[in-house]
Formats: C-alpha cells, structure tokens, sequence
C-alpha cells in the first residue's frame, strides 16, 4: 500500500495525471499544495472517485477552499507523518 | 518511533513544496520520531543560502530551518555538486576555488549523494518534496 | 541494501531533472543498492538516440546512459502506453529498455523499498 503524494496543480504540471495511471486501487493520494485545485474541477472529482483521497488541511483553509472541499478528509502535518508509516512507502510525483 | 530521511528538491521562495518540507520535518520530530538529514537536493539547496534576505514581514524559512536544528540537532545536509551549480557555496570550496565570497554556513554542512544514498538504507521512511 | 526505483517522468534538457535523476541512480548502484530505472510520460524522450544537448548548452548526459550495465543497472522500464503517445513505439532508442504496461510498473512500483520521482 503506497501513499502518492502530489503537490502541483494539473494546470501546473502533469504529476497527477502520470501518477493516476500507476496507482494501485489499495493506494492513497494525499494532495498537498496546488495540487488541492484539481478537486475543484469536475473532470479530476470524476477521475478520482474510485481513489481514497486525503487533502492536506492546512493547504485549503490557506486557500480558502475548506468549505468547498469538505466532502475529503482532511489531515494535519501529525496525521501526514502517521499516514507515512501506515503506508509501505511514499512517493512524491 | 520510526526513522525518516527528507529530501527537499523545491526552491526555498520559488515554490511551496520547501515550506511543506519544513512543516512535515517539524511534526514528525515533535512526534518523537528520529529525522537521519534533511537533505537538500536540486533546487532545495537554495533554502541553504545565509544570504536570503526575504522582506521582514514574511516568513524566513532559511532561519526556520536553523532554529529546527538548535531546537532538535537534526542535520541540514545539501547535495554539494547541486549547490555549487547554484551559487551556494561553503567557505571550505570557496578557499578551494579561490572566490572571495561565500554563503552557506553552520549548521548547514555539504555532503556527497552519498549521504542520501545512506541515509535512505539506514531509515524507514524516505519523504520527498 | 535497498530496491531503489528512480522515475524519469520529465523531458530532458528543459530543466536539470533527467540528469539529476541519473547521477542518483549511477551513486546509489555504486554504493551497492539495488537500481531500478522506469521511463514515463514525456520522460521517454530520454530515450531518444542522436541528441546533441551542447547545441542548447546542456551536458549531454545522454550519452552516459550507456553505462548503466557497468553499474549492474539492469532492470530499465518504459511505459508502453507512454512511447506511443510519443511516437517512439518502434523507433530504435539509446538504451534497451524493457517496454511494459503500465500495470506491470504498478508491480514494479509495489515491490522497490523507496520510489524518487524526477
């Protein structure tokens, strides 16, 4: 079980699209940074529907995107550092 | 409690994966756990420069990262050959390369990829950012 | 020793990434690790033959590809789905990879003990 970290937005780069095409059905995403933007777009909700999702907190209250994205779990830096041992390994795309 | 190793390759004003570098390396020791370096890698070894000078009222992460260091000993190592293409420069290559100025100082210590290599060997845990 | 896979997933010579990555995997097979390399997305165009990175002022790292067996790096992945969308499905590359489906590197990806993406 891997968790993959992305924190760009697509816009920005194609980290999350590359990684969604190795992803596991058992993996984690966690997005951190811009990569929270992609959740506002209907195409990405779709793509990741089938995918445990996990935002970093911290990164949409700054954004001003709590409210808009509280249907995904949200996890503070302790929970990240728990989530990083919980899974057999990161990798940051 | 778990042993980590964190690779910073984000630019220290360019991008936010450094200050998340940061926030990460924080909770994780505060946790309890063990952090072997934070190793700064590509563009992460701007964070080393003693010469960032951001606006007074933003947040200094060079001095962050120095204040994680008296507060817990954890090592701040750069890619030595990453930094000299980029300008960051310890006194000992400034001497070797006969330049009159130099930028990176303690805590922050120059290391091989080696260190990294190593240090991924001997942790549990490798986080990127 | 640990099973390290490095993924190229950038486009050499726009930034410094594909030759970051393999100056790490050529290190970390010479401090006896475990190497594996995975081409994907537009990281496949490391695997283009005849380049001449000096025109654009970049090291031709390229050309060090060539070492990878000296170092016992062998096993080199690309995605297939990848080489298509570029064009190179059939083209002749600078190294020999092994070209694999994206699940297979999803099996690739479950068994190494720490994953760099660059």
């Amino acid at each position: 079980m891997i968790l993959h970290k992305i924190q760009t937005s697509p816009a920005q780069d194609n980290a999350l699209s590359t990684c969604l095409r190795y992803i596991d059905k058992q993996d984690t995403l966690l997005l951190s940074g811009n990569a929270v933007n992609a959740l506002l777009l209907t195409c990405w909700q779709e793509k990741l529907s089938h995918i445990t999702v996990l935002v970093l907190e911290e990164d949409i209250i700054a954004r001003g995107l709590d409210e808009r994205l509280n249907q995904y779990a949200s996890i503070s830096y302790e929970q990240f550092v728990q989530e990083t041992l919980r899974h057999e390994k990161v990798i940051s795309w | 409690m778990s042993k980590f190793i964190i690779q910073v390759n984000g630019s220290v004003y360019g991008s936010s994966a450094s200050y998340s570098a940061y926030q990460f390396t924080q909770a994780a020791l505060a946790a309890g756990h063990e952090i072997n370096c934070v190793f700064f890698y590509q563009d992460g070894v701007l964070n080393t420069s003693s010469l960032n000078s951001p606006a007074s009222d933003e947040f200094d992460l060079t001095k962050a990262w120095v204040s994680l260091n008296q507060k817990y000993s954890v090592r701040l190592v750069n890619c030595v050959s990453a930094a000299l293409r980029r300008g960051v420069i310890s006194k000992t290559e400034a001497d070797e390369s006969k330049l009159p100025h130099w930028n990176m100082q303690s805590p922050f210590e120059m290391g091989g990829l080696g260190e990294l290599v190593v240090g991924i060997e001997k942790t549990d845990r490798l986080v990127s950012f | 020793m640990k099973k390290l896979t490095i993924i190229f997933r950038r486009a050499p010579h726009g930034s410094p990434h594909g030759r970051e990555a393999l100056d790490l995997a050529l290190l970390s097979a010479s401090f006896e690790q475990e190497v594996s390399l995975i081409f994907v997305d537009e990281g496949v165009l490391n695997l283009v033959k005849a380049q001449q990175p000096e025109l654009i002022g970049a090291k031709d790292f390229i050309a060090t590809f060539g070492a990878l067996p000296l170092y016992d790096i062998d096993t080199i992945l690309a995605c297939e789905a990848s080489l298509q969308e570029y064009g190179l499905a059939n083209a002749e590359l600078t190294i020999a990879p092994s070209i694999v489906t994206p699940s297979t590197i999803r099996e690739q990806l479950a068994s190494a003990d720490e994953v760099l993406v660059f």
